[in-house]
């Protein structure tokens, strides 16, 4: 498939591995991406981690998104940037991989997670275990070639409910078609737990506008914590996102993040919204 | 090889941190996590909320509890195939289920009764087991 190792891969290249305790690459965004939320930095590492642990295993399993404790935005990228990535796995079987990491930019840190863990599924599932191992050795030799994703198209949100300064309620309508899909996975297309967070953020900073302690300051979101991915979301799903202003102050707002489908929870997570440094 | 006795002592030293942990991983008021309610059927967690769950236990307690550790403890010295069988757990394999998980109801139990659904019996009480097994094995092991 022509958007296979393309639309939805963010290592460029692995400099260092130290099988089953560390691993270090580099991605970079291309200069000609049109799209490249914040959420996609986290990908890169989590993307890095999943190459530590589907080479730790032989290529047989491979880790979903599944839980991410914490995890702490300090900067932005701009297309044409690298990101420096390292992880660090804290372990790593056929069950999960736990792993925390980070991403820099010109030796200053911009993203980190902490307690990380990707459930770890059949790798024939997803994708074809000798292709990946192929790719992992394109990623350990000469690199993957440059240029390949070219950006995602911003999520498609409804509102259906607002409580001003207090609750925002929404639909999301996953494209039944796009690039990512190709990628992410190649045998069973998955919307990616990064995009979705990435639309519950934005909801999350509109409603962090309305809280009075921040209203007119110019907002960020500094950190998630407790992102818990509960099932997959297909493309064409249409998913009901809940985000819930908990507290403010005149520095940061605390929001609750869910999203569900037909009822059943897919995701819950906790952002933290700040005015920018 | 017999279970070590854990008494209720030691149990209730190492509730209330097991109960806010349960509530963390689950999202639910730590009132609502009482020792023998039902994890799945009464808290509505699933598998992805046993990883969180014990990840969260390893990192509070500063212990490691391995992959599959439960079922492993109640297994014992008995051999896979003496355990269960094409998925459903044998005579012995059951009988050590109940002596394991001393503290779930009896009648929760079922004959026949399928490995898988093992999960299904776990509640607060049984994380605190397995936290205070992990505790006495790395006493054990320094």
């Amino acid at each position: 498939m022509v958007e296979r190792f393309r639309a939805f891969s963010f290592v460029d290249r692995i400099t260092r591995l130290e099988p089953g305790r560390r691993i270090e690459g580099q991605y970079t965004v291309p200069a000609t991406a049109t799209r490249f939320p914040a959420s996609l930095m986290a990908e890169a590492v989590g993307q890095l981690a999943a190459w530590a642990a589907m080479s730790h295993v032989g290529y047989a399993y491979r880790p979903v998104a599944g839980l991410a404790g914490e995890t702490r935005y300090h900067g932005t990228i701009a297309p044409g940037q690298t990101l420096e990535l390292e992880a660090d796995i804290e372990r790593c079987d056929e069950e999960a991989i736990a792993y925390g990491g980070k991403a820099s930019i010109d030796g200053r840190c911009v993203i980190e997670l902490n307690h990380c863990v990707g459930p770890m599924l059949p790798m024939e599932e997803f994708d074809a275990p000798d292709a990946v191992h192929a790719d992992f050795e394109t990623l350990r030799g000469p690199g993957a070639p440059a240029g390949r994703f070219s950006g995602v198209a911003a999520p498609v949100i409804k509102l259906i409910e607002h409580v001003g300064g207090e609750k925002l309620r929404a639909e999301l309508h996953v494209p039944a078609e796009a690039p990512f899909f190709g990628d992410h996975f190649p045998r069973r297309p998955v919307f990616p737990g990064t995009l979705l967070m990435d639309c519950l953020s934005t909801l999350a900073l509109q409603l962090a506008r309305e809280a009075p302690s921040l209203q007119g300051a110019e907002l960020a979101p500094s950190k998630f914590t407790d992102v818990k991915i509960r099932s997959f979301t297909a493309p064409g799903q249409t998913l009901e996102l809940q985000v819930d202003l908990q507290s403010a102050t005149a520095e940061a707002a605390q929001l609750k993040l869910a999203a569900r489908a037909e009822g059943k929870g897919v995701a819950t997570a906790r952002i933290e919204i700040a005015r920018r440094q | 090889m017999q279970q070590q006795v854990i008494s209720k002592e030691e149990i209730d030293a190492v509730f209330p941190k097991v109960a806010q942990i349960i509530a963390d991983a689950l999202g639910c008021d730590v009132e609502d996590v009482k020792p023998q309610v039902p994890l799945i059927e009464g808290l509505d967690a699933e598998s992805i909320d046993f990883l969180d769950l014990v990840f969260r236990l390893e990192r509070g307690f500063g212990v490691k509890i391995p992959r599959g550790k439960i079922i492993e403890d109640a297994r014992g010295d008995l051999a896979e195939a003496d355990f269960e069988q094409k998925g459903i757990l044998t005579d012995a394999g059951l009988a050590r289920l109940r002596e394991v998980l001393s503290e779930v109801s009896p009648d929760r139990f079922k004959s026949p009764m399928k490995a898988a659904d093992i999960p299904r019996l776990f509640t607060p009480e049984t994380f605190c087991k397995t936290v205070i097994r992990a505790q006495r094995a790395a006493q054990a092991a320094a």
